[in-house]
This record gives structure tokens, C-alpha cells and sequence, in this order.
């Protein structure tokens, strides 16, 4: 419950930021850049998910799906 | 409402000419410009004090390809081979672990279709070792707004395991499970330099949990769990340069509650990128785990600890990944572009995990692990 | 068309790439040729040319573009008139000279949206005299049909560029610059500083400048532009230059346009049009809408 407020007010602080999520089509090269992309190189991603997920007991909350590991 | 779009204004007139409005509006996900192959060879070796360590070899090839225009095809797989042994009950010594060698063998398929808006994948995989088996199918959906700010993203994920160690002279025999997966989430261009995700999963899983190696082991058979992640890209025009953060919250019906910080500065320098990394992870132990037993001398016993969990009723495990424990990781990687179309990375990543590096303590008894992996890939662009 | 055109195209496959550019350029002749006032086989012509006379059918084309007339007339308030070039009699912006006494009044009565009698299908102009064009979103509209038809021939990555009325379609697509937005400069109004008054940074949509520096001279330390106001025939000179940039060329051009016109309310016109834009008053002032994130 605490934590849904905190993200609550989170989001209604970035919102009230000035100019927030209003971007315009001729400022989004940053935006473009491969270093802004949240799956920029997906083996990687997949090799280390997978060596967390062995050790850790959490797991998941990128995608759906992965598909079960053989580590209970 | 983004710029000019207003309805009733000018730009609405001019959708009315014949021929613009199919050049008036931008698309919200294309399909990628070239096809994309990628090798990567990992290596993993972990160790605790006093045990053999265990070592993986785990090469990966990945095919990213649009086809007829508005589809892509995306596929992976990997073929771990493991070596070593793995801990028996807690960490302590338990005289011999027999030494384990394993194989396991994944691969996944997604197709994506794009809509001018947004776009469907469907994606399969199938992963086998010699103990188990998993089939999993998933279907995501993502949709942005006119001006390409925000993407909503809904999936739903399937998965059916069969477990059975019969075949290496075990006891458990043809075990079942099934996990479904739902996930709602939203991604926002927030700046000219942020983009921010939110993304929120419930899982739930029916069937066999438990650890087929481990004596004094008993889990419900079920396993629902709640992840919120949130990531945050910014760009720093100042030295080129990307930090990406996150943070994930995870719950389930095991006890276990684990936050996961990350962060990484991603530095191109010439045809060169340099990011180093840093990851710290934490969780609290599962209800149902149990610490070892000490002697009178206040030293961890194996004998007084099975005593102890010989006579333990409803679910117990000893399992180390069950109990509360911290994590540090400090990761760096090195990339080299060759051209537009073709790179080099290596990673290298140092783990530490122990019940000390946990805020508030962890549990006690527990040797702390270290692991060390090394990543090396080439990928190119055709 | 009277300026320098160019279209730039990226990508890959040369033989489809000039397909496309071919058939992008002849579809940009085909629309001067239909509606230049200069050529007199054009459908504006031959309106122009039946002032006072018949009225006359026009195909859907052509209806659309009178529509669209029709709506920019009443979305600024009568400022934007597709009747107002017979005041260009009065003005000599090559011999610099004032109109003539009464010129200006007797052209007058020839100007007006209001009169023109359009029904959906055939249009005539009431007077004789009466003229009709498209200058203000001719160009505008020929870029983006030209962005239309390359986009039919698959190309993803070009910039259209008709005499400063641009329409950008997707980012560069040359190695090297792949995925990176087009660097599109806004030339300053007034000589004296070298470079440009700004560099826009656009992978898609279109953009258009309105200036009082493309026809115009100064008399007595004033200057007049080209830029008539219907009502009047007098220069309206509260800008030295609007850029607009919209999802399309034609709107650009046409916000651009109508806001020059509006001249003190120019900018609060745009915004509640929903309209980003880059505009440099007479007194040399820049702004911009919305204001940059950080610094430039």
C-alpha cells in the first residue's frame, strides 16, 4: 500500500514538471540514441537475467513469458 | 495533446487533401531498417568457501530480421553447458557433493507484426535440461499516442514445466508446473533527454516448487508473485553520455520481498564505449525457510540441523536462495564499432552475495558466494 | 516554380531511390502545371480567365484545394484570402515604389472570399478582374504530395525541399547517420550575420518560413513586404520571419502564412492552434514556442 503511494506521488510530481512528456518531433534525436533504448543489447540482458534468476530469488518484470529455468 | 494535432484548426483541414494524411502522421514502431545477427559467448564460474566452484560455458546466437514489410522475426538460443557441484543443505560441508555436469538448451522465437500505431508479438521458447523441461508462449501488445510520447504495453505469458530426475537416479518423477504471467506498463518520453518506463506484473504458478536435490525440502505448491519496475534513461549532453537506472520491486507468496537497484553510465569515446555498471540486490528470507542449528559451541551442526527439520510440519527448505542475503555487483563493459554495422563488447562482472550485505542484517550462518562472469560478443548488421 | 528545388534521398538500392525521385519530381511539375496563375493552360488560369463569365466544373483535386481555401479563409478570419493577389498591381517591389493614388482603392472591390461563388463543384469568380491563386499553399502542398509519392515507392529516409517550403520524410538514412534527424536551418531575415538564425533538428513533418524579406524595399527607413493584408492592401511588417513546423508542409505554410497576417497577435494564434514555431519580431526579438529544454 505504502508503495503504491509512493509511485503515486511520484508520477504526479514528474507530471507536474514543466514541459514533461511534451516532446517534440524535431527534439527527439537524443531520445534516439541506442544508449537510450531500454533493450539495447538483448544477449546480454538474457545471459545475466538468467545467471540472477539462478542465484536470486526474484525474477522476471521486463517482459513476459521467458519461460521457466530449471533452478527451483 | 501534441503539436498541431488540435482537431478543427489548419492542420485538420489539410488531412482533408487528397494524399496527406498518409504523410502527416508518424508511425509509432517500425520494423528494424537492417537485419541484425549476434554471437555472444559467456563464461560463469561461481565459488563459496571450501566447495568446488561451478563453472558454465554458455555460447548464444541471436537473429533479429524484418520480413514483408510490416513483420519481424526475432530469435535466440543457447546452449549452456554446467560443471561443478552445488551446495547440499545450507552451505555446510556434508562430506562428499557428488560432482554434477548438465546441459541445458534454450531457444525462443517472437514475430512481431507493426500497425501504424503500434504493434503485436507472439513468441514461443522452449528450454531443456536433462531433469527438466519448460514450453512457454507469450503474446505482447504496445500502443503510443499521436505523438509518439507514450507507449502503453500490455502481455500475458505462459509457461509449463515438467520436472523428472529419474534419469539421473533420483526420486522425482514426472512433476509438473504451470506459471502465468500478466504484465500492464507504460513508457514515457519524459525530456528531450528522459525516458522513463513503469511496468507492473502479477505471476502466478501452480504446481512443483520444491528442489528435487534437497532433502528436508517441502514448498507449497503454489507461487504468486507481484514485480513494479521502473527504469530511467537520461542522456547528459554535457559528456555524451547515458545513465540508465532502475529499480524493481518484487513480492510473493513465499515471504520474499527483494528490491533491485541498478545503474549504469553508458561513455562513447570516438568509436568506443566504455559503461561500467553497478547492481546492489536484496531479499528477505522465505516464511518457510529455516536457519541451520548450532551446537552448544554456537557452531552451525549438519546433524542437529536434519534432526531439526525431520520434525518440521507444513513447508520448510533450506535453501540458500530462500534466505535473506544481499548482493553487490560491479559490472564494467568495453564495446568496439568497427563500422555503422558491425561491434565487439566484452563484460566482465564480479558478484558478491552474502546475508551481511543486506540493510537490517540477513540470515545468519551462511557462507557468502561470489561469482564472476565474463561476456564476449559480435554482433552485425546486414 | 520560380526558386531552387532539391531532394535529398537516403537509403538503400539506387535504382528504386531515383524511381522515386523521378516520379516525386514529375508529380511536382504536374501540380504547377495544373495550378500555376503564371501558365495559361492551368485550371487557375482558366478560372481566372472566366471571371465575370461562366462558372466552371473542377475536378476533386482542385475542389479539395478550393475547400481548403475556403476553411484557411475562415480560420483567419478573412486575413488569408486566395483573392487578394490582384493588390500585387499595386505594389513594384522591383521599382520600389509606392502604389499609385486610388490604386489600391480601385483594386479593392476585386478582393474577397465572400464573393466567390463556390458550391462543391463548379466555382466563378462574380467580377471581371477577379483573380484567383494558390500562391500561399501551392508549393506547400506539391512537397507533400512529393513526400507521398516517394513514401509509395518505399523510400524512408529524404527531405523534400521546394524553395524553403521542406517536408521531412524519416531520419537520415546513410551510414554514418543513420536513425539521426535532418539538420534543417532557419535562414536569418536580415544580412550582416553569418549562419544561421537557428538549426532545427526534424525526422519527420513539415516545415515552412513566411518572411518580410523575400519581395519587399524600404522608402523613408520603412519597409514594405510582400505580405498584403486583404482588407487593406497595405504591408503587414510587425514579423521579419515565422517558421512553422507541423506534421505536413501545407499546414506549416499555411500557419506561417496566416500569422505573418495576424501580426501583433501572430504568436498567440499559433499556440492556440496548437503550432510550434520559431518567429523573429521587427524589432529583431527571437522567440520560440515551446522554449528549448537547456541550452541551444
Amino acid at each position: 500500500m505504502k508503495l503504491i503511494l509512493l509511485i503515486a506521488t511520484a508520477g504526479a510530481l514528474l507530471a507536474g514538471c514543466a514541459g514533461f512528456g511534451q516532446v517534440e518531433p524535431w527534439e527527439k534525436g537524443n531520445l534516439a540514441k541506442p544508449s537510450m533504448r531500454f533493450d539495447a543489447d538483448p544477449l546480454d540482458a538474457r545471459f545475466t537475467q538468467h545467471v540472477y534468476t539462478s542465484k536470486e530469488a526474484a525474477s522476471g518484470g521486463a517482459a513476459v513469458g521467458g519461460g521457466g529455468c530449471g533452478c527451483n | 495533446m501534441a503539436a498541431t494535432e488540435r482537431i478543427g484548426g489548419v492542420f485538420a483541414a489539410t488531412l482533408l487533401l487528397p494524399g496527406l494524411a498518409a504523410v502527416s502522421t508518424v508511425h509509432a514502431e517500425e520494423p528494424p531498417d537492417q537485419a541484425e545477427i549476434a554471437l555472444k559467448y559467456g563464461y560463469y564460474r561461481d565459488w563459496q568457501p571450501g566447495l568446488d566452484r561451478v563453472k558454465v560455458q554458455s555460447p548464444q546466437l541471436y537473429l533479429l530480421t524484418p520480413f514483408a514489410g510490416q513483420w519481424s522475426l526475432e530469435a535466440a538460443t543457447v546452449s549452456d553447458s554446467v560443471s561443478g557441484a552445488t551446495p547440499r543443505m545450507h552451505t555446510t560441508r556434508s562430506g562428499a557433493t557428488p560432482a554434477m555436469s548438465d546441459h541445458r538448451s534454450a531457444t525462443d522465437v517472437k514475430v512481431t507484426r507493426y500497425f501504424h500505431r503500434g504493434s503485436i508479438t507472439l513468441g514461443g521458447g522452449y528450454s531443456g535440461e536433462n531433469d527438466y523441461v519448460s514450453h512457454s508462449q507469450n503474446v505482447e501488445g504496445r500502443w503510443s499516442t499521436e505523438d509518439n510520447n507514450r507507449t502503453w504495453i500490455a502481455g500475458y505469458g505462459h509457461s509449463g514445466d515438467v520436472i523428472d530426475n529419474t534419469g539421473s537416479g533420483g526420486s522425482v518423477e514426472n512433476q509438473h508446473r504451470q506459471t502465468r504471467e500478466l504484465m500492464v506498463g507504460v513508457t514515457q518520453a519524459a525530456t528531450a533527454n528522459d525516458v522513463v518506463q513503469a511496468f507492473f506484473t502479477r505471476s502466478m504458478g501452480r504446481g512443483y516448487f520444491s528442489d528435487p536435490y534437497k532433502d528436508f525440502d517441502q514448498r507449497p505448491d503454489s507461487r504468486r508473485a507481484s514485480i513494479t519496475l521502473l527504469r530511467w534513461n537520461h542522456h547528459l549532453e554535457k559528456y555524451d553520455a547515458t545513465v540508465r537506472s532502475s529499480w524493481r520491486y518484487y513480492q510473493d507468496s513465499f515471504g520474499i520481498r527483494s528490491h533491485t537497484l541498478a545503474a549504469e553510465w553508458v561513455q562513447p569515446v570516438g568509436v568506443w564505449t566504455i559503461t561500467p555498471g553497478l547492481r546492489y540486490y536484496m531479499q528477505s528470507a522465505a516464511s518457510f525457510y529455516y536457519d541451520p542449528v548450532t551446537d552448544a559451541q554456537g557452531v552451525p551442526s549438519s546433524l542437529l540441523t536434519r534432526r531439526y527439520a525431520s520434525n518440521l510440519e507444513g513447508y520448510y527448505s533450506p535453501d540458500q536462495r530462500l534466505s535473506a542475503f544481499g548482493a553487490v555487483t560491479a559490472s564494467i563493459k568495453v564495446a568496439y564499432a568497427f563500422s555503422e554495422a558491425s561491434s565487439v563488447d566484452l563484460k566482465v562482472e564480479q558478484y558478491r552475495q552474502s546475508s551481511g550485505l543486506r540493510f537490517g542484517g540477513g540470515s545468519p550462518y551462511l557462507d557468502p558466494f561470489r561469482a564472476s562472469f565474463v561476456q564476449f560478443g559480435v554482433s552485425h548488421k546486414f | 516554380m520560380a526558386s531552387p528545388c532539391e531532394l535529398l534521398l537516403e537509403g538503400k538500392g539506387e535504382a528504386a531511390l531515383r524511381r522515386g525521385a523521378a516520379a516525386a519530381i514529375a508529380e511536382v511539375r504536374r501540380i504547377e502545371s495544373k495550378f500555376s496563375r503564371y501558365l495559361p493552360h492551368s485550371v487557375v488560369s482558366r478560372i481566372n480567365a472566366a471571371a465575370g463569365g461562366q462558372a466552371l466544373d473542377v475536378d476533386a483535386e482542385t475542389a479539395s484545394l478550393l475547400d481548403f481555401a475556403a476553411s484557411l479563409w475562415e480560420s483567419s478570419e478573412g486575413l488569408f484570402d486566395a483573392t487578394s493577389g490582384v493588390l500585387r498591381r499595386a505594389w513594384d517591389f522591383g521599382a520600389r515604389r509606392l502604389p499609385q493614388p486610388g490604386q489600391i482603392e480601385s483594386l479593392l472591390p476585386l478582393v474577397g472570399w465572400r464573393q466567390v461563388e463556390w458550391n462543391g463543384t463548379r466555382i466563378r469568380l462574380p467580377q471581371p478582374g477577379m483573380q484567383l491563386d494558390f500562391g500561399g499553399f501551392g508549393k506547400e502542398y506539391a512537397a507533400d504530395r512529393a513526400a507521398g509519392v516517394l513514401l509509395e515507392h518505399g523510400v524512408a529516409h529524404a527531405l523534400v525541399n521546394l524553395g524553403g517550403d521542406i517536408h521531412v520524410l524519416g531520419p537520415h538514412g546513410a551510414p554514418g547517420l543513420a536513425g539521426q534527424p535532418w539538420q534543417v536551418a532557419i535562414e536569418r531575415p536580415r544580412p550582416g550575420v553569418s549562419g544561421p538564425l537557428a538549426t532545427l533538428a526534424i525526422e519527420r513533418g513539415g516545415v515552412a518560413t513566411s518572411g518580410d524579406y523575400e519581395r519587399f524595399f524600404e522608402l523613408d527607413g520603412k519597409r514594405y513586404c510582400h505580405i498584403l493584408d486583404p482588407r487593406t492592401g497595405w504591408p503587414v511588417c510587425e514579423w521579419q520571419s515565422i517558421s512553422v513546423v507541423a506534421a505536413n508542409t501545407t499546414a506549416a505554410g499555411a500557419l506561417s502564412t496566416i500569422a505573418m497576417l495576424k501580426g501583433a497577435q501572430a504568436v498567440d494564434w499559433l499556440t492556440a492552434q496548437g503550432a510550434s514555431w520559431l518567429a523573429v519580431r521587427a524589432d529583431g526579438e527571437l522567440l520560440r514556442h515551446p522554449p528549448l529544454a537547456g541550452g541551444q
